[in-house]
């Protein structure tokens, strides 16, 4: 009768979710911004998101045989690396980049640290960061969307895609208007803050997934509903950034825009609700996600007013990255009540 | 004070409680079994010694081994029967302990809790301090929440940390288990009887009994037997969270007082006396009838369980005994639990012995057992979340993994209750809180404290 007895420690029972089903809500999240890219930008992001995800996925599956180490494909991690690094990328990125750039996000973020969870650094991050290095030009051409572009073809056609109007981001036409051109500074800052409206709904120039604030904050809101991320990191990233930006603008509003303009532009929300909360490379206790969030917020700040380039979140991700298990360590939690005979 | 839903501490889980599976069963009385194993280890403190040899006659409520030391409870024998044998027998944790294996020859007695016979006049004014610990210490209780503290040294009066809150533990949080739901709705009188004792003990009248709001029947027959019982009229029934773990004492102490015990410390550091509604109802048998904790309250449910019920059980009958009085065994029964499936200890032998500390016996199906291979933690944190003594049970158990016990010392390892939440909550299946364990017992056998 006893055949069937097994014996394990306790507890016997658990919560019926997984690494999988965690993975699978920030797909869900990331459904409205990937809807908005493919409105946005058509067959192009669709090149972009299936080649990044295709690729990430093959190279875990490739580094998984060498490491001799079973599949881990099942728990969606490399799927999520794969849209996170498309959503970084901008819309005419031949294919064969976004390729490069998956292998390096997949072998050389995560795999050569031993795979998810013992990585330092956003797999997906890394990725983008070697292809700034290598390929700076590739990376700074900016589509228009399809919503100017009539030209762009449709979702779901198979036509080679022709080549696309292209036009600064948002963040570094301001940063042209406000800097460069000679104009009277009312006539500048009308012409910043027309451009507001566009980059809420998504329809401007940029990165894949980075154009429609309203998507973003949709996903976002869902991961904080389900309580797949904290809330803490998104709300120490947008603030901190917030603040930074209101103080620019206070001090100098002919040269810096109004804050809602960088919260809503570029990588921000992004990085505040998709990147910035990857639990792998953030710290574990909330005190610790308090800095590595105003981290983020602030080194994003810091290098969109003053460093040369528009846009700040990835370089204030992997920063942060790299002293997130410092903060861990500075952060140690102590038990309720103190320690007796510690 | 009655404020339901309110009163809670940090962290915890919500487990399916599948209580209903036995919570109406009345609690039944068991006809004595042919063979028993009283264990000589049932409580903390000094073990047990035999002070009956081979081949003796015993009788019921005899006591069968004994200790001089002051953290010790003394055994006795549940039946009238002969000694047939100490010997070495399966223990849920121990692996293996001592036992004296008793035959009985009076297979009719049967013992039956005398709650009815507690009624609403009694007047703990008629026991002295001094003799409510005499009969406590000789009846040999000991906490029958689990954690098995010899009661005695707990009621004993110290001048130098005297008790200001008394708190009787009615919570039962951990899944399945109803024995004390179905003790408070049917020996409340009998449990009321040994609140007050204990209260007079200690001369302490600030007294608790906290109950989880799942158990709104149990809240109301408190409610009203301390206004027909002049000496419980004191006693403040108070609804805390449904919760696990809500019945650890430190964070059923945090809910009711909003006070944190040291970790590694115990109550009385800061003048709280906890103790579960069971051992309350064997503290009055003990004082007002002379009665040894010879029986107890067990619930024997689970989906691997035909009929779940309620029985009180003699000590030292075998777990397979219980499971047959409660329908057996479901054809696709997996794991047999002494205890709840949060704390429990998994057995595959059911000649174990239920001891004063066993509440429970969960047998679960196949079904009920979720079967995952472990993943890599991602540092999601929700063990952090979970973990009611706000410890990072991820970097601990990752140290222990690894052999770094000092690491685990480092991040207090030592405070951790084994409630077993961060495992519970854990997406990539890791055994968090089987690694703590681990790490805390090869901490103690470097300490030289347990043998290898």
């Amino acid at each position: 009768m006893l055949q069937n007895i097994k014996i394990s420690p306790s507890p016997h029972i658990s919560k019926h979710h997984s690494t999988q089903s965690v993975m699978l809500d920030v797909i869900i999240g990331l459904v409205p911004a990937i809807i908005a890219s493919l409105v946005f930008f058509r067959m192009r992001a669709g090149i972009v998101l299936a080649s990044c995800v295709i690729s990430c996925v093959a190279f875990e599956a490739v580094c998984n045989l060498a490491r001799k180490k079973p599949n881990s494909l099942g728990d969606l991690s490399a799927v999520v690396t794969g849209i996170i690094l498309a959503f970084s990328l901008p819309p005419s990125i031949p294919f064969w980049v976004c390729i490069i750039g998956s292998g390096f996000a997949i072998i050389i973020g995560k795999m050569v640290f031993g795979g998810l969870g013992a990585n330092i650094f956003n797999p997906a991050m890394a990725g983008r960061c070697f292809l700034t290095a290598c390929f700076g030009t590739m990376m700074t051409v900016w589509t228009v969307p399809a919503t100017i572009d009539s030209a762009m073809p449709q979702v779901g056609t198979v036509s080679e895609a022709p080549a696309a109007i292209t036009q600064a981001t948002p963040l570094g036409l301001i940063k042209d208007i406000l800097k460069n051109k000679p104009a009277p500074q009312d006539e500048k800052i009308k012409a910043v803050n027309g451009i507001f409206k566009n980059m809420v709904i998504g329809s401007t120039s940029g990165c894949l997934g980075e154009t429609s604030a309203l998507a973003l904050l949709i996903g976002g809101i869902y991961l904080l509903i389900k309580r797949t991320i904290d809330w803490i990191i998104p709300t120490a990233v947008l603030g901190v950034a917030f603040i930074c930006a209101f103080i620019a603008c206070e001090i100098d509003p002919h040269h810096y825009v109004l804050p809602w303009i960088h919260l809503a532009s570029g990588g921000l929300l992004m990085g505040a609700f998709f990147i910035a909360t990857d639990p792998v490379t953030a710290p574990l206790t909330k005190k610790g996600m308090w800095i590595f969030g105003a981290g983020v917020g602030a080194l994003t700040m810091l290098i969109r007013l003053v460093g040369e380039y528009p846009e700040g979140v990835m370089f204030a991700v992997l920063l942060m990255n790299s002293i997130s298990p410092l903060i861990d360590r500075f952060t140690k939690l102590t038990p309720t009540g103190g320690m007796v005979n510690a | 004070m009655n404020t339901p839903g309110k009163l809670t501490f940090k962290g915890g889980v919500h487990p399916p409680d599948y209580k209903d599976l036995s919570s109406q069963c009345a609690i039944e009385a068991v006809s004595v079994p042919k063979q028993l194993a009283v264990m000589l280890t049932q409580n903390i403190g000094a073990i047990c010694k035999p002070v009956v040899n081979k081949k003796d006659h015993v009788t019921a409520g005899q006591v069968i081994g004994s200790n001089d030391a002051f953290v010790s409870a003394p055994i006795h024998s549940p039946v009238n029967g002969t000694v047939k044998d100490i010997a070495l027998q399966s223990h849920p944790v121990l692996g293996r302990a001592e036992a004296i294996l008793i035959e009985s020859d009076d297979t009719n007695q049967q013992k039956w809790p005398r709650a009815d016979q507690f009624n609403v006049t009694f007047d703990p004014a008629h026991f002295l301090p001094e003799h409510i610990f005499d009969s406590v210490r000789k009846a040999g209780i000991v906490g029958m929440g689990g954690a098995g503290f010899p009661t005695s040294v707990k009621i004993k009066a110290n001048p130098q940390s005297p008790i200001n809150t008394i708190i009787i533990n009615g919570c039962e949080c951990e899944p399945f288990i109803t024995c004390d739901y179905r003790i408070m709705l049917e020996w409340t009188i009998q449990i009321l009887t040994g609140v007050s004792l204990i209260s007079r003990a200690l001369n302490c009248g600030n007294v608790y009994i906290g109950i989880e709001d799942n158990k709104p029947d149990a809240i109301a027959v408190f409610e009203k037997a301390i206004h027909t019982m002049p000496c419980a009229s004191g006693i403040k029934i108070v609804a805390v969270k449904t919760k696990y773990p809500q019945g650890g004492e430190k964070q059923l102490i945090k809910s009711i007082t909003n006070k944190d015990v040291p970790a590694g410390g115990i109550p009385p550091m800061i003048g709280v006396l906890v103790t579960n509604v069971a051992t309350a109802a064997a503290i009055a048998e003990a004082v007002v009838f002379d009665g040894p904790l010879t029986h107890r309250p067990v619930t024997v449910s689970g989906s691997g369980i035909k009929t779940p019920g309620n029985f009180y059980a003699p000590v030292g009958m075998a777990a397979g005994e219980l499971i047959e009085l409660a329908g057996g065994l479901t054809d696709d029964a997996e794991k047999i639990i002494l205890g709840g499936p949060m704390m429990g200890f998994a057995v595959a032998d059911l000649s174990i012995p239920i001891t004063k500390t066993c509440g429970a016996i969960t047998v679960l199906a196949a079904k009920d057992i979720v079967k995952r291979k472990e993943t890599p933690c991602i540092r999601c944190g929700r063990c952090i979340e979970v973990c009611p003594m706000n410890l990072t049970p991820t970097t601990i158990a990752h140290a222990v993994k690894h052999n770094l016990l000092d690491t685990a010392q480092q991040y207090y390892m030592s405070a951790c209750v084994e409630c077993g939440c961060c495992s519970y909550i854990c997406p990539a299946d890791i055994e968090l809180s089987g690694f703590i364990k681990t790490g805390k017992i090869l901490v103690a056998r470097q300490k030289k404290l347990m043998p290898k």
